[in-house]
């Protein structure tokens, strides 16, 4: 992952979240008003989003007199922590999903400011530690309740050659694992340092000379290698896995909160999925606090600070903090009590964890991050399919070349990369393999793409199928990203064929993701969302606006 | 026939100045201001202005002074007929030590933690010859510097944990148990592997009072003494080994006595298995772990070391240039009001120890005879002695030094 990916998303980010603003609560003319913003983890969007609007409706004022209107936008916790810090998000208060990452913004926030972002030690909102979700079967197979399981367990399960054969469920298949990017998520960092604390058998205290091991960079490796994909948020990826089932991914980490919520759902009979339970890792594991810090930053005003004092008084008062456990966390108020669905019966224990994991210092986790994006990080064979078709000529045909490019950027040299050009005919312009070696004369090539013809969308998507399933590497993730701007005119083969094609190969987490990109209005989308779903993948709308936003969240799930 | 107006004149002008004297004195005396009609009175006499006191005190007696201002504002108590408005600003008791010394603070009364504090403000003041004209504060002087409240520096620990570590009783060996288990690293040793390493947390010496005691009591405890500490026993090289051993082995030096206590209910046992807070902050937290846990892991336990410190939150009015003489005076008429009977009640139900010893600590609305089975004690373990100023910072400086994390 390359740090252009963040700053793209983070600009993007905060233009969506503007945009969004400019709908939402403006102020009355005449009255005074102070606009605070916060930058959020989005774990907690359930119990924050309704607070918010009902704070604003009360029309908490500052002693001055200024009304007070709170603007929030969820963001994965490491990247906005990384944009805070090079100035691209300039929020009041930032309140990831834990204090993790706060010495690591601190310590790259002095070597610019000279003093610290985050003074003191911020109040925390509400709790949830940090577990491996697994779908209750799975977790009964592996000798759940009555066996601890650690981090331990998870990576020997993830590096196993069996998989759930070994336990007596060959129809299992192989151990699907999951975690969210550790460059854009807090759960997904914190993943990558229980795997290197698990590879050298401590529970404090990781230090750069662990990181130094072959045999931690060899166990790290192998137990990414499990990894169905990557993605941008927890909770995004919470919903992932409990839509699709435990074919598509068998165990994620995330947090506890997700799961009751997610329980509460299937008892609800909301959800049809079975059972899922939270593993409380037996070496300890960290907590998701999600801190409310008032950024010691030069853009925050005294008057904005006071408003945003008030705000935290308002989230931490008892109503508030009464009102979390019903999403499944445990407050912070230490005098409240815990409930449901805070249970055994929502697959959780409040009794649980008993230890923690500790987080290590700031340089160690930017050396954990280091090491996971050069050696560790499982590897993408990607297929691009760009329509060339005469219909994209303009503004549209140079977006997507220009996009594109930006998109092989992103991408890491042990990367493979695949481009296949559709019109009326399919044009392979570079085939799969490592980009290191290619990476320039791919990006001038695309660069130099025109457009004419017919659109043969099937064949295109359908050839890519084909050589992913020949050429791919088993050990790598596997995706398709498949742009077009209007609807199949020339294939020879028909939808029916081409999803019977792929709905065959696509329960499991690991086979091939389909990304769609709908480019313009007139680009078939029901077929599009078609084709990708059933894979797991996602369907995009786009124009020449958007496409550079899009290309760079597929690009998280890689 | 003539004579007589004049003699009228001269009545009513005898009359009339011996009326206005008398409605002007009746104006003066407060009891008849207090029954006056308030914008007239306020029209023909100006009412007092009110003495202002400032008064900057530690955190974790806030519950209870606000309670007490609260009163004390609506008790009517006067100097010399003017009211008193109390000025209230809090902080940790270092910092409010070193922000007088640096000339950030100028309150009329001071109440940090402990007489540590008092003693430390003393000395360093007394040896400012440029900033002052002398010490600003007089520990000695009983009347104007004095403790108000007493609660003593304990471990709170879950009972399951505290258990295993020190059985039924902790004897004179707590500290030394505590030291070992912390630099075993690990509940295994005790046959508890599922506890992972073993987690002590309490506040950071240099900047918070609980932190300074817990320190002062291990210091002691391993020069086998409770009184009589001096510089030799700090520099003694094993000790400072051993107590460096431990410092590196604790889980947090954090900035906040309460904030322990808030975190080793919310977090439950994971984040800590053993902090050092003030008796007063752990019964407040009592219950609270029983709401969140119910039995599991037997509730929180209140161990005292086998000699304490105590924390007597003394308030001392502050003598210097800017301390009127009716402040002085008002500030002193607000410590006698904090030591009466009826707000050192307001002091147990808090679950401080009051100073007045005829309060007993089980009369009605205390907490102490309630958690007993928690561990907290009616009796008061014996004291180690204050080192004097220039002990205490040779500590300050030891831990700056070697041990700040």
């Amino acid at each position: 992952m390359r740090r252009r990916l963040k700053s793209s998303i983070v600009v993007l980010t905060v233009l969506s979240a503007m945009l969004v603003a400019c709908g939402g609560a403006l102020p009355l003319p005449g009255g005074k008003t102070v606009t605070i913003s916060m930058i959020y983890g989005s774990e907690k969007e359930a119990w924050l989003v309704p607070l918010i609007e009902a704070f604003n409706a009360e029309k908490n004022e500052t002693e001055g007199g200024a009304t007070i209107v709170v603007e929030a936008t969820p963001m994965g916790s490491i990247v906005s922590g990384d944009g805070i810090v090079d100035g691209t998000l300039q929020p009041t208060v930032w309140s990831p999903a834990s204090s993790a990452y706060v010495p690591v913004a601190n310590m790259n926030w002095r070597q610019k400011h000279g003093e610290d972002l985050v003074l003191g030690t911020p109040n925390d909102l509400v709790l949830s530690p940090v577990v491996v979700a697994m779908w209750r079967p799975m977790a009964e197979a592996l000798g759940w309740p009555e066996k601890p399981l650690g981090w331990a367990d998870i990576a020997e399960m993830a590096t196993s050659e069996e998989g759930w054969a070994a336990y007596g469920y060959p129809e299992w298949g192989a151990f699907k694992f999951g975690h969210t990017h550790p460059d854009f998520s807090n759960s997904g960092i914190i993943a990558v340092i229980a795997e290197a604390y698990a590879a050298v058998g401590k529970q404090r205290d990781l230090t750069l000379s662990d990181l130094e091991d072959p045999t931690l960079r060899s166990f790290m490796t192998d137990v990414e290698s499990s990894i169905i994909h990557y993605g941008e948020s927890t909770g995004f990826f919470a919903n992932r896995m409990f839509e699709r089932g435990p074919s598509y991914l068998s165990a994620a980490v995330m947090y506890e909160n997700l799961i009751a919520a997610q329980e509460a759902k299937r008892l609800s009979g909301e959800s049809d999925q079975p059972p899922v339970v939270a593993i409380y890792p037996k070496e300890g594991t960290p907590w998701s606090n999600h801190p409310y810090i008032i950024l010691n930053a030069p853009w925050v005003t005294e008057e904005q600070r006071e408003a945003a004092e008030i705000f935290e008084g308002f989230l931490l008062a008892e109503p508030q903090q009464r009102k979390s456990v019903e999403y499944g966390f445990r407050p912070a108020d230490p005098s409240l009590a815990l409930g449901p669905p805070l249970d055994r019966r929502h697959g959780v224990d409040p009794n649980e964890p008993q230890t923690i994991l500790e987080v290590p210092p700031a340089e160690v986790i930017v050396g954990v991050q280091e090491l996971w994006r050069a050696e560790v990080k499982k590897p993408v064979d990607v297929v691009v399919v760009l329509d060339i078709s005469g219909s994209m000529e303009g503004k549209k045909i140079s977006s997507a070349r220009s996009s594109l490019v930006d998109f092989i950027d992103l991408m890491d040299d042990r990367d493979r990369l695949e481009v296949i050009l559709f019109n009326d005919e399919m044009i392979t312009l570079t085939d799969l393999s490592p980009l290191g070696e290619k990476r320039q004369d791919v990006r001038n090539r695309v660069s130099g793409v025109v457009e004419r013809g017919d659109t043969k969308l099937y064949s295109a998507v359908e050839l890519a199928y084909r050589e992913l399933e020949e050429k791919g590497n088993p050990d790598h993730i596997r995706a398709i990203v498949a742009l077009t701007d209007g609807q199949d005119t020339a294939s020879t083969i028909t939808l029916p064929e081409l999803v019977n094609r792929i709905e065959s190969q696509s329960e499991s987490g690991d086979a091939t993701k389909i990304f769609t990109i709908a480019f313009g209005r007139a680009a078939d989308r029901d077929v599009m969302r078609r084709i990708a779903e059933i894979t797991g993948g996602k369907q995009y709308d786009s124009d020449p606006e958007t496409i550079g936003e899009i290309y760079a969240e597929i690009a998280t799930f890689f | 026939m003539s004579s007589t107006p004049r003699l009228n004149w001269v009545l009513l002008l005898v009359y009339g100045s011996a009326t206005i004297g008398v409605l002007v004195a009746a104006f003066i005396s407060p009891a008849f201001r207090a029954i006056a009609y308030a914008p007239l009175r306020d029209l023909l006499v100006p009412p007092p202005q009110p003495i202002v006191v400032d008064v900057l005190y530690s955190t974790e007696k806030a519950a209870w002074i606000e309670e007490a201002v609260d009163r004390f504002q609506t008790s009517g108590i006067r100097v010399d007929g003017r009211p008193i408005e109390l000025a209230l600003s809090k902080s940790g008791s270092r910092e409010m030590v070193l922000a007088v010394l640096d000339g950030e603070a100028e309150p009329d009364l001071i109440s940090p933690a402990s007489m540590l504090q008092i003693s430390l403000l003393e000395d360093l003041s007394a040896a400012r010859t440029d900033a002052f004209d002398g010490p600003v504060v007089d520990r000695k002087d009983v009347e104007t510097c004095r403790p108000v409240l007493n609660t003593p520096v304990v471990l709170v620990a879950w009972k399951n944990r505290a258990d295993v570590l020190w059985g039924d009783r902790p004897n004179g060996e707590l500290w030394l148990r505590l030291h070992e288990a912390v630099t075993e690293e690990a509940w295994d040793v005790y046959g508890h592997p599922e506890w992972g390493f073993i987690k002590f947390g309490q506040t950071n010496p240099l900047k918070s009072n609980s932190g300074f005691q817990t320190f002062l009591l291990m210091t002691y405890n391993y020069a086998g003494k409770s009184g009589g500490l001096s510089n030799d026993d700090i520099l003694d090289s094993d000790f400072q080994r051993w107590y460096r051993e431990f410092g590196r082995n604790v889980t947090k030096f954090g900035d906040s006595t309460g904030t322990f206590m808030e975190e080793i209910v919310a977090y439950g046992p994971s984040r800590y298995d053993v902090v050092a807070v003030y008796e007063a902050t752990a019964i407040e937290h009592i219950d609270n772990a029983v709401a969140r846990y119910g039995s599991q892991y037997g509730g929180l336990r209140v161990v005292y070391p086998p000699v304490t410190s105590l924390s007597d939150h003394p308030f001392c009015v502050l003598q210097a240039d800017w301390v009127a003489a009716e402040e002085a005076q008002a500030a002193q008429v607000f410590l006698d009001y904090l030591t009466s009977r009826e707000i050192q009640q307001l002091a147990l139900r808090h679950g401080f120890r009051p100073v007045d010893d005829t309060i007993p600590l089980s009369e009605a609305g205390s907490p102490f005879p309630r958690y007993e089975a928690n561990g907290v004690r009616l009796d008061l373990p014996d004291q180690v002695e204050v080192p004097p100023g220039n002990v205490l910072n040779t500590m300050l400086e030891f831990w700056a030094r070697n041990v700040q994390p």
